[in-house]
């Protein structure tokens, strides 16, 4: 991207709003029913689901037309429906929305399996199983198979760009989003076994 | 061992401006790890990063992500302007409804009161004959 970028985003009016969290704009919105709270809110996702669009329809026009079927069908179904994880669910909707443009016979992911995709809430460990964890993490590290280890090494100990690992490993970009995915999956279960077994 | 918690946290939340200086390539080592940890940890980010580096013009990226905004806000301020035209319409009707029922009960008391107190010129004779 050029640098000259700067000069288009200053032109974007700052989110007066920022201090409200997007819950709290979805209270409001339940309570006072005006839809201006979710137009501050979806403004929010606007540049991430235009990207999602974007990735799927491969077209710049298809996927502003897209997002902006999105933002209605939110609209609606949030007067309707309550969501309780937004930020996953505008995803599920955005991206099912997308392959049925493309009319792929991919099967549709439901909204409740998306829902581990994001906003996962995080588990609570409390000080003492998190160090434990750590201690665990740190030992099962090493039975990782090589490609996982050294990508889940180089991203997150060394906090290495995918860039800088593509280059010293050689791998793919695909290659090294995997790895680190499937690495730190691993991890998660290896520590987790430990754990049960401990 | 605190590199170790970067594998147990999830990503942090991020703005869009941390993820457009990312896509121009002058994000800060700290903002570049943030956001590549999300693209990690969330499917919406890693799809939505993967996009927006599809864009080769940013003007029209930024060109998109303003029009688009701007017709969620006439569409949002549309809404409320229809919801506040109906809600005084159904006042009207109400209004209407109170006016028609007061009028109704101020001619009913005059009716009843008639009735009970006729004073009509020829029913007063017919009273003192």
């Amino acid at each position: 991207m050029h640098l000259s970028i700067n000069a288009y985003f200053n032109s974007v009016p700052k989110d007066i709003y920022a201090h409200i969290s997007d819950q709290e704009l979805l209270d409001k919105f339940k309570r006072d029913q005006d839809s201006i709270w979710l137009g501050i809110l979806l403004q929010r996702y606007t540049l991430m689901l235009l990207g999602v669009c974007m990735k799927y329809l491969k077209d710049e026009e298809a996927a502003k037309d897209a997002v902006q079927q999105v933002f209605l069908k939110v609209i609606s179904e949030l007067q309707k429906y309550p969501v309780d994880y937004l930020k996953s669910w505008l995803y599920t909707i955005a991206r099912n929305h997308c392959l049925m443009q493309l009319r792929d016979k991919t099967k549709l992911i439901s909204v409740s399996e998306e829902m581990n995709l994001a906003d996962e809430p995080s588990t609570n460990l409390s000080a003492l199983d998190k160090e434990h964890s750590l201690i665990l993490l740190e030992q099962s590290v090493n039975e990782l198979n090589a490609p996982q280890k050294t990508c889940v090494t180089l991203f997150y100990l060394q906090k290495k760009s995918y860039q800088e690992i593509v280059e010293s490993t050689g791998f793919s970009l695909l290659q090294v989003k995997s790895y680190i995915q499937n690495g730190k999956r691993n991890l998660k279960l290896l520590v987790a076994q430990k754990m049960s077994q401990s | 061992m605190s590199d170790f918690n970067n594998i147990l946290n999830h990503g942090a939340e991020l703005s869009d401006e941390s993820l457009k200086r990312y896509l121009e390539g002058t994000a800060s080592e700290e903002e570049r790890f943030m956001i590549e940890h999300q693209m990690t940890d969330e499917a919406f980010m890693n799809d939505a990063v993967e996009g927006l580096q599809q864009f080769k013009d940013p003007k029209v990226m930024q060109d998109l992500v303003n029009k688009i905004n701007q017709d969620l806000l006439k569409h949002t301020v549309k809404k409320k302007r229809n919801k506040l035209k109906h809600r005084i319409e159904d006042q009207k009707w109400a209004m209407l409804s109170i006016i028609i029922i007061i009028i109704l009960c101020i001619l009913g008391y005059f009716v009843i009161h008639l009735a009970q107190n006729p004073t009509s010129p020829n029913h007063s004779i017919e009273q003192k004959k």
